[in-house]
């Protein structure tokens, strides 16, 4: 009975920490099931949507159990999902007991993402390597790799915030648009096209749509269209943030600066 | 059209390790990470210089990420979505997006519905690559790996 509680907590926190950090919801569900069907029980259901966790079971005595998770603040840690994943598999074929894979779980949720300075340049270089992708020259490289790194900041700044993920993603196409203005106008950068759409690489929603995608496959459609929802709103903020700026710009200028 | 078409997909490989980065992959899965989007994105390069359209090109670009992101999956003892989600970032249309928004500032309807409908199709097909090649039947290994 005791125990069963302790597994039931293990299987909810790994679930946890999965949707946290990016996880698909089937994935989640998937991974809350097969540890709880470690125990005979009769009932075993999971159901979990991109922002909460329910699950239910039963107990010895015919009591059932339900717990509901809301999951709120969320980040993207696909390596704490790699991990979690691995310690489930270990757990369910029984070569951990519960006390070590729930010590397990510990060490992986204190894990540390990389450091902000390494997480700032890499999503300056993505902005400048997207650039070049696009068919940006060196000049553009270098435009964007300041770009990505001012947005880099600007979601630092608010990462703490309790502010919109959406406004945030509206200020940085703003942002973007700005100084990829800025740059072209003082003759840094060369196109500014090939600058804006390389900058708001970092901020496009793929997990979002790679994870929506993967829900519905898999039969969870309230996921699916929810992580849809998400996606297209965020490319909505994107692109808002960017034309807002571009609209001044050329009311102000009287003319199409491309 | 080699050299800029090998300096495009070098990029795309780069860009890809580093939102690898952004999304907190392993460090031993990045050059993975950056193959799987090197990949995808010389099929969709090869593709349109044949003279595929660009949606045809994204889902030809988009089936090989999908593929090669279970093969690696596999290989490398990972969850399919680590190398899925970062393969298939280069293929996003966040140029279709910007093309779609600059069209509906300058207010010409016309280019914004073209580049609207060719955004939305090329989300289309990523996600209709992505059904057929999770489709295929498991290979032995995976369904021992069962998740």
């Amino acid at each position: 009975m005791r125990h069963h509680k302790a597994l039931f907590k293990f299987a909810i926190k790994a679930g946890e920490i999965m949707l946290r950090n990016g996880a698909e919801t089937y994935r989640v569900e998937d991974t809350i099931e097969r540890i709880l069907r470690t125990q005979d029980l009769e009932i075993v259901e999971s159901f979990v949507t991109p922002t909460g966790i329910f699950a239910t079971m039963d107990e010895e005595d015919g009591e059932t159990v339900t717990v509901v998770k809301r999951v709120r603040k969320r980040t993207i840690h696909l390596h704490k999902v790699a991990l979690i994943n691995h310690l489930s598999r270990q757990f369910v074929e029984g070569s951990l007991t519960l006390e070590e894979a729930s010590q397990t779980l510990q060490e992986i949720e204190s894990r540390k993402p990389y450091p902000p300075a390494i997480m700032i340049m890499s999503i300056g270089l993505a902005a400048s390597f997207f650039t070049v992708v696009f068919g940006g020259s060196l000049r553009d490289f270098c435009s964007s790799l300041l770009i990505g790194i001012f947005l880099a900041l600007l979601q630092q700044g608010f990462y703490n915030s309790r502010v919109s993920r959406f406004l945030v993603d509206l200020l940085g196409g703003s942002l973007i648009a700005v100084f990829a203005l800025l740059f072209v106008n003082t003759g840094l950068g060369a196109q500014l096209d090939k600058i804006i759409i390389g900058s708001i690489m970092p901020l496009v929603p793929g997990v979002a749509i790679t994870n929506a995608v993967r829900d519905t496959i898999e039969g969870d459609l309230v996921s699916g269209i929810s992580r849809g929802v998400e996606a297209f709103f965020i490319a909505v903020s994107i692109a808002a943030g960017v034309g807002i700026v571009l609209k001044i710009w050329f009311a102000v200028n009287g003319g199409y600066i491309v | 059209m080699i050299l800029p078409m090998a300096l495009q997909i070098i990029s795309a490989f780069f860009a890809t390790i580093f939102f690898s980065v952004m999304f907190n992959i392993s460090r031993k899965e990045l050059l993975y990470c950056g193959l799987s989007g090197g990949l995808g994105w010389s099929i969709y390069l090869i593709s349109n210089q044949l003279g595929g359209s660009i949606v045809v090109s994204t889902f030809l670009g988009a089936l090989a990420v999908s593929f090669l992101s279970r093969y690696l999956a596999i290989l490398r003892k990972q969850p399919v979505t680590i190398f899925l989600i970062s393969g298939t970032i280069p293929l996003v249309p966040g140029a279709g997006m910007y093309q779609t928004m600059y069209a509906l500032i300058t207010q010409d309807i016309e280019q914004a519905a073209t580049y609207g409908s060719q955004t939305l199709q090329m989300a289309g097909v990523i996600a209709i690559a992505m059904i057929i090649i999770s489709s295929l039947p498991k290979s032995a290994p995976e369904q021992r790996k069962a998740h």
